[in-house]
């Protein structure tokens, strides 16, 4: 028996917290908001049929991703567009920020103080791309945007928990390979047993699992763990003998929460390698669409009201305190459901009854300013380290090494709890906040930190929640009806989706609404003479 | 110092031109583009509400007496707004609000609620309210006859469990938390504000 089970410990015991272990998964329920359950199969791109001729009006309330993509489809298929957007920017939650950007947080409002260069910008929605969201990057490859590569996991990073090694900062590269180590031995060391497996299991079943948890731990040839040069060596190893490190003991692994919930992030289909992200910002989606689109986007014009006609759907809206209304035979509406159902409109009662049971999603993202690129002194570059106080993640960036300054994220947090507790302080105690826990991560953090932006997206302005949060049970009930058009208005949005939380749900609810609009226009054809 | 100059007047040239627009078209984004309140934001019905009355509640706010209670998220939304403006901004608002027509709201009878006993256990609150909930201006209380029926439990539990109308200078609010204590538990709030809701909305 190796030392590394701790005496009191037994192997029995060992078990029965893997168990505890495998069964608690608060982290990654918590992380449900970003769509983690199922990964969203690919879809062949909607490409409409020209309207030929025919005159058809439509308005598209709200700029984001679902409505620009909207737009783009329809306008190359000759339908005539508007856009009313009500904020003083396009692209909604997909939002990078620079140099004296205007953060329009509902009592909060900041300037963004970084430096103006073309490296400090910092994506406070929207920020990665997994490869398998093929509707926003049909849009990425057909509009030339390029994409870097991003890191959610890196070996290097650390994970801190007060609960465990002191509160000290361990990186993750050596958790995890102790972690499996530890794995890696109960399994071979078990494995003989394999009689309490369902499966028939031949000799060579067996034997080929046993090789199998050897590599997971990285065990020795008795099935031992004793280190691994996976952890990093603790001296050594170029130009003289690599010295390894001592394992932790699993007790002392145990005690940290990294194992029950944040480890297995990068598990996540949404969150695994390789992910993606464009050059110089997510906002590269954006412009790249309002390089193409001739639509006019109307700013500073917020809906307030949506009537529904026989054949069409008239919409009111405010700007500068003027009130206007126009009238187009479809309407494609990606305004958060929070806000439509705060709007007045004759849309039917059951419709907006489901609007405003949907839940409004409560994420906070602080970005910070370093004079100095620190963290590539600890080597890490790009990458995630977790934390159990309430800033939860430091996100390194992923582009640009070696520069003067970088950007680093300092918080994120989808737990609505924590997201309260950040959106209840002013901007300053955010950041301070923030500073003091990221120093429990990395010692010297306060005097590497400038400046920064905070934004609690259930503050911010037009928007108040990312994303619609659907409980199974009003999913059930109520995405279908939503999801179906009201007279000639479509909700559309990543609210539209099984998917909140990402842009492929809103390029897909919008496909979806086209789609449905495409038919529509066949059967208006063919049904010309009844 | 320079620097800091800088940051402060581009905070409020860009402020004016979003959020803060002098026609305070910005308190729609919450509280419903008649002003009539939004459930799914828990923003209450402005239009029916007096200029006294909102006037009031901006100094409830900045006081601490409406938002600071550590769990009070949604009245510490409105709480970092009312933070942000000053007087000529709240005139602004109330000003704005008052332009929008009372949007009459209709009564939910979807609750579980006894309106015979809802309205015996308003029998307390009309010395101050109004026989109709139409609310007494020297008295400084608001209009209640035309708010959301989930606005108005919410606000009696928050009296009740003391978010508002707990601290020594909010007299108003302190004498509202006596009668909100003498509700008995969750049915009896239930039942009053049912009563509420059947008194059709008086003239402003
Ligand atoms: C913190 C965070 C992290 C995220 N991370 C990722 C990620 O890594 N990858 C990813 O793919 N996605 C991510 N997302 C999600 C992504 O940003 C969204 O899915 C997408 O941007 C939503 O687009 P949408 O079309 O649904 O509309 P939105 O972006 O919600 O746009 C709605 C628009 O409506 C406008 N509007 C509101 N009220 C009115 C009115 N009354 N009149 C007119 N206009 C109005 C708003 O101003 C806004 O522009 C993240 C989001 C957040 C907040």
């Amino acid at each position: 028996m190796s030392n590394y089970f701790n005496a009191p410990l037994t192997r029995r015991q060992c078990l029965g917290l893997l168990a505890k272990a495998g069964s608690s998964s608060a982290v990654l329920g918590a992380a449900g908001i970003f769509g983690l359950t199922n990964a969203p199969v690919s879809a062949s791109p909607v490409m409409l049929k020209p309207l030929q001729g025919k005159n058809r009006k439509v308005l598209i309330l709200g700029a984001g991703i679902s409505g620009l993509t909207a737009a783009y489809e329809l306008e190359r298929a000759g339908y005539s567009c508007k856009i009313l957007e009500a904020s003083h920017r396009i692209g909604g939650r997909v939002l990078t920020l620079r140099h004296g950007d205007f953060i329009d947080e509902l009592g909060s409002p900041q300037i963004c103080p970084f430096d103006d260069a073309p490296n400090l910008y910092f994506n406070a929605g929207a920020a990665r791309i997994p490869a398998h969201h093929t509707g926003i990057l049909h849009y990425c490859r057909t509009l030339g945007i390029e994409l870097q590569l991003f890191s959610n996991h890196n070996k290097n990073c650390y994970t801190q928990d007060d609960a465990a090694f002191n509160g000290q900062p361990v990186r993750i590269r050596e958790y995890e390979a102790d972690m499996r180590g530890f794995i890696g031995e109960l399994l071979a060391k078990s494995a003989t047993a394999g009689a309490t497996l369902d499966q028939p299991f031949d000799e060579q079943d067996l034997d080929k699992f046993i090789q199998f948890a050897q590599a997971y731990g990285d065990l020795d040839s008795n099935f031992t763990y004793r280190g691994t040069d996976r952890a990093g060596y603790a001296a050594g190893g170029v130009t003289s003998p690599a010295i390894l490190k001592q394992p932790r003991p699993l007790p002392d692994l145990l005690r940290s929460d990294f194992c029950t919930g944040a480890m297995h992030f990068a598990e996540i289909a949404d969150q695994a390698p390789a992910l993606m992200t464009p050059s110089g910002g997510m906002d590269s989606i954006v412009k790249a669409f309002l390089r193409q689109l001739t639509t006019p986007i109307q700013l500073h014009c917020q809906v307030s009201n949506i009537q529904l006609q026989p054949h069409g759907v008239a919409v009111t809206y405010l700007k500068q305190g003027e009130s206007y209304t126009e009238q187009a035979d479809y309407c494609l509406n990606c305004i958060p459901a929070q806000l439509v159902s705060g709007i007045e409109n004759n849309l039917p009662a059951d419709y907006v009854a489901i609007m405003r049971q949907l839940g409004r999603g409560k994420l906070t993202k602080i970005g910070l300013q370093a004079k100095q690129r620190f963290w590539e002194q600890e080597d890490i570059y790009s990458g995630i380290s977790w934390t159990k106080q309430d800033i939860t993640q430091i996100w390194y960036p992923h582009h640009d090494a070696f520069k003067a300054k970088g950007i680093l994220l300092g918080a994120y947090s989808w737990e609505p709890q924590i997201s309260d507790r950040f959106a209840a302080m002013t901007h300053q105690q955010r950041l301070a906040t923030a500073i003091a826990q990221g120093t429990k991560v990395h010692a010297n953090y306060a005097q590497h930190i400038e400046n920064g932006v905070s934004v609690c997206w259930q503050r911010m302005n037009h928007m108040l929640g990312c994303g619609a949060v659907w409980t199974e049970e009003l999913q059930k009930t109520g995405f279908k009806l939503l999801q179906a058009p009201a007279g000639n208005h479509y909700l559309i949005g990543d609210q539209l989706s099984l998917h909140p939380g990402w842009q492929e749900g809103a390029v897909r609810s919008a496909w979806h609404a086209l789609a449905d609009i495409e038919r529509r226009e066949a059967l208006r054809s063919t049904g010309a003479g009844a | 110092m320079n620097k800091i100059w800088l940051f402060f007047m581009l905070l409020s040239s860009a402020a004016l031109a979003d959020s803060k627009q002098p026609d305070a078209q910005y308190c729609l984004v919450c509280h419903g583009s008649a002003a009539q309140g939004n459930a799914a934001i828990k923003a209450p019905n402005l239009s029916i509400l007096p200029d006294w009355y909102l006037r009031q509640q901006f100094v409830a706010f900045r006081n601490n007496w409406r938002g600071g209670a550590a769990d009070d998220a949604h009245g510490k939304e409105m709480q970092a707004v009312a933070n942000t403006m000053n007087n000529a901004e709240i005139e602004q608002a109330i000003a704005f609000i008052r332009r929008q027509a009372p949007v009459e709201l209709s009564a939910d009878l979807s609750g579980q609620a006894d309106l015979q006993q809802g309205q015996k256990l308003y029998q307390q609150c009309q010395a101050c309210h109004g026989a109709n909930g139409e609310g007494n201006a020297q008295l400084h209380a608001p209009p209640l006859a035309g708010q959301h029926n989930w606005y108005l439990v919410q606000q009696l539990s928050a009296f009740k469990n003391g978010w508002r109308g707990s601290q020594s200078n909010d007299s108003y609010g302190q004498m509202m938390r006596q009668f909100a204590q003498s509700l008995p538990n969750d049915q009896a709030i239930a039942d009053v504000v049912a009563y509420i809701d059947s008194l059709p909305l008086p003239n402003r």
